[in-house]
């Protein structure tokens, strides 16, 4: 990508920038796991609130359709400086909160699609869902414990990824690990782009 | 639902009319939120007041989420409610590649190798 040009005398305030990567994968493939690692603050578990789109909606009120269901929603964040952070974003599971996705997608500099090499089928839906919208990704392969080791480039073959797209081997309970894949990301969505 | 202690909910009822949807224009949950000006009307209630004396510097929503410790749809709703107040700003959205320059680049990368 072509770097936005720098603004001389623009003032620490006036270009506090808070960047968003979203960790997508099927249930339990640790993506909560890889926030915990690397956030300087506990992450932040919030139940959210939904309402029910467009169905009783009386506009007359303000009040929207009652609120009907929550989704679980997990952040960290990484601090730079003051100014500079990065949030890490943890999806939600479930194939009904696609919407919530959209949401959290917006503005985001890119994605970690985690892998579990015994179920790489969960990872599917992530890997199409990133690839449409044209959003940066890496994929991880979790290396959980007494799972086989694959070869990356099998993986590759097995997720039908293009060359462009890096795949990663880590364990996201290690510090390291989570370093290399969140680096990673950033190189490949500001270089590959 | 039968058993289950309603309170929370309500008073989150209470926080924001039953809104689940903040009014104006959408903003994002990384969006850098700003008060605007000095003074604080004197009615406000507790929540709006904690929003307007953390925003003096310059926080992102899901920090103001952290803060308040409210869900972020709850807070973006009271967000939405001081912006048309005219208490703060709220960045508007912008695409990715107008945000990170080559400095930012730089600053994220050997930020995170130094974790």
């Amino acid at each position: 990508m072509d770097f936005a040009a720098s603004e001389p005398g623009a003032t620490a305030v006036a270009s506090a920038l808070a960047i968003k990567i979203l960790i997508a994968g099927g249930f339990g493939v640790g993506k909560t796991t890889m926030v915990g690692t690397i956030s300087e603050i506990r992450p932040l578990h919030t139940e959210e609130l939904l309402s029910e789109r467009g169905v009783g909606v009386d506009d007359t009120s303000g009040v929207e359709a009652k609120i009907t269901t929550t989704v679980a929603l997990d952040f960290g964040r990484i601090t730079f400086r003051e100014g500079l952070w990065l949030y890490l974003f943890g999806t939600p599971g479930q194939d009904r909160f696609w919407f919530m996705w959209d949401e959290l997608a917006l503005g985001a500099l890119g994605a970690v699609v985690l892998a579990d090499t015994r179920r790489l089928e969960d990872s599917f839906p992530a890997v199409d869902y990133f690839e449409q919208r044209g959003i940066p990704f890496v994929v991880g392969v979790n290396c959980f414990e007494g799972a086989r080791r694959y070869d990356p480039t099998k993986v590759r073959r097995a997720l039908g990824l293009n060359e462009s797209i890096p795949v990663v081997l880590c364990d996201v309970r290690e510090r390291d690990s989570v370093k290399n894949v969140l680096t990673t990301l950033v190189t490949h969505a500001v270089e590959g782009a | 639902m039968t058993g289950e202690d309603p309170g929370p909910l309500i008073r989150l009822f209470g926080l924001t009319g039953g809104r689940a949807r903040p009014q104006g224009e959408a903003f994002d949950l990384v969006a850098i939120v700003t008060t605007t000006g000095d003074v604080e009307p004197a009615d406000l209630i507790p929540e709006h007041r904690a929003v307007l004396s953390l925003c003096r510097r310059p926080t992102p929503v899901a920090d103001v989420a952290a803060h308040l410790k409210l869900p972020l749809n709850i807070t973006r709703v009271i967000l939405g409610d001081l912006r048309r107040e005219g208490l703060i700003s709220i960045e508007r959205p912008r695409p990715v590649a107008q945000t990170i320059d080559e400095r930012i680049y730089r600053e994220v990368l050997d930020g995170l190798r130094s974790l």
